[in-house]
């Protein structure tokens, strides 16, 4: 594996998206601002400006950083470097993955600071806000796996509108486990049985995702 | 290591509609070959294997010397390529691109690559978004030539380009190319830009190599015959006839390897022959297209 090539592409990545992370952690601050103001529709809408900021960046990162490199031609630029087809995969998931990550760990470690530190948001909260954030998480390594073998932007919006509704679907599960509305509201981070599977299956999907990315684009014979 | 900067030997590339077959090609370390094709022939996809953007179906392939696409990252550092649909970054500068290639190759002239700046009047600070296209080629082909590589490939790269562009273009790249040996394969389906440049010559119809030789050989040997024939007179059937329009009293003959001896033969049947013309290279270009395909149609 050619390193310095590879953290020379995840580097070109980041610069290309640092402005729209930029503007995305400022929206995600909004977000997390409006947890704190006090009020049950403040705390919503901060709430679910959280959720849209992070399914905002993933469908970004893939469609610009994937979809766009074949779309507006700079796919040829970057594959006649010194590259090889596996080595690229690699850079595209890496960057893709860490690049998510700064927004992802900034709002998730916001989120969890605020839940902790003010007195009327019960840190009953914890649990819940990290398995929802984790399968945004996993939802989008679903997405960029779908972008990168597919480098088709139909494919990609469809598989970010199936994770969308895959959400929601996750959200009704979730919050209609036994216990959990009670575990929510309650005064200390309860990590049950159930929650731990959950976050266990999302890790899980997040791993798999992105092997299986690799063994797809392991099998390809055109890159162009 | 081999002298052949690049070496296909029965390459094929199997597609729902196309089919790329059988490809044979050589070209010496040093030499400069016009890869020429009409839309659709298949240059593209033999530059692309070329360039292990897509692997062949079978057949082997080796670019200086080592085997595509097998050693690919190795080989590519050794070549530049620039294609007609390769775009750069519009978000981002030349300056950007420079800074962002430099590294990667140790080969990078940053004193040769300002020189390419002024010589393809570019500006470094200036945004890709708003280059033209003749400069965005520019700017690709700065990217290339600054690394200095041993072999140059260049996909029709004057495609689409206004004839002003085009004529600043191929004229900076052969100054440019002056400066210097690099082995180079530029494709095109304009004959006018690749008989400017190239040294060798080959041509690819319908996915097969239909002629290959060195520029001043095909020039050489393609003739085309005028004559005055009389309209009982029937023209004997000479090897190298490549094509025959009469009309009336008039005759036309499309020869490959014309020799002096034919007007005789010709005279000898009853014609006379009025003008023996030299052929341009797309002239004999379309000659062997026709030629072919009216050969497999038969």
């Amino acid at each position: 594996m050619n390193y310095p090539m590879v953290k020379r592409l995840i580097l070109k990545d980041w610069y290309l998206m640092r402005a729209a992370i930029a503007g995305y952690l400022g929206a995600g601050a909004l977000g997390l601002y409006l947890l704190t103001v006090g009020s049950e529709a403040a705390f919503t809408a901060g709430y679910i400006l959280l959720i849209t900021v992070l399914i905002a960046v993933g469908m970004h990162l893939a469609m610009v950083t994937v979809v766009v490199e074949r779309t507006e031609h700079t796919l040829p630029f970057v594959m006649s470097l010194p590259i090889s087809p596996a080595e690229y995969t690699a850079a595209k998931i890496l960057a893709n993955v860490l690049i998510f990550l700064v927004p992802w760990a900034a709002l998730f470690s916001g989120a969890i600071a605020i839940i902790s530190i003010l007195v009327d948001v019960p840190d009953g909260l914890i649990p819940f806000v990290t398995v929802v954030l984790l399968e945004i998480f996993a939802a989008y390594c679903i997405v960029l796996a779908v972008a990168v073998v597919s480098e088709s932007q139909n494919w990609t919006i469809g598989a970010t509108v199936v994770g969308n509704l895959g959400l929601q679907a996750f959200l009704y599960y979730v919050s209609h486990l036994p216990g959990m509305a009670a575990a929510n509201t309650g005064p200390m981070a309860v990590w049950s049985p159930a929650i731990v599977a959950i976050v266990a299956t999302e890790l899980a999907v997040i791993v798999g995702s992105i092997g299986v990315t690799f063994w797809l684009q392991g099998r390809k014979r055109d890159f162009i | 290591m081999s002298d052949l900067a690049i070496r296909f030997s029965g390459v094929g590339k199997d597609y729902p509609h196309f089919t790329l077959d059988n490809i044979d090609l050589e070209l010496p370390a040093g030499g400069i070959m016009g890869f020429i094709g009409a839309n659709g022939a298949g240059k593209s996809t033999t530059i692309r294997i070329l360039m292990g953007l897509i692997h062949q179906d079978r057949g082997t392939v080796e670019v200086l010397g080592r085997p595509m696409p097998k050693e690919q990252a190795a080989i590519k550092a050794d070549v530049g390529y620039v294609s007609e649909d390769m775009r750069l970054y519009k978000s981002a500068t030349l300056d950007w691109h420079m800074k962002f290639v430099a590294p990667i190759y140790p080969g990078w002239d940053q004193g040769y690559a300002e020189e390419l700046l002024k010589r393809f009047d570019l500006k470094a600070e200036q945004g890709i978004k708003g280059l033209s296209h003749g400069q965005r080629v520019k700017a690709a082909l700065l990217l290339v030539l600054a690394r200095r590589p041993r072999l140059l490939v260049l996909d029709e790269p004057t495609t689409g380009l206004d004839p002003v562009a085009r004529h600043e273009v191929l004229g900076e790249l052969m100054a440019v190319l002056a400066d210097e040996r690099r082995t180079i394969l530029f494709s095109s389906h304009n004959t006018l830009d690749v008989e400017q440049i190239s040294d060798q010559i080959t041509f690819i119809d319908r996915g097969r190599i239909i002629a290959a030789d060195d520029k001043e050989s095909f020039l050489d040997r393609w003739r085309r015959v005028r004559l005055a024939v009389p309209t009982e007179v029937t023209l004997p059937a000479l090897p190298g006839v490549i094509d025959t329009t009469r009309s009336g009293h008039l005759a036309v003959i499309t020869v490959d390897r014309y020799d002096p001896a034919m007007a005789a033969a010709y005279g000898e049947a009853g014609a006379t022959v009025s003008v023996v013309e030299p052929m341009t290279l797309e002239e004999i270009f379309v000659a062997n297209v026709h030629g072919r395909r009216e050969r497999c149609a038969a």
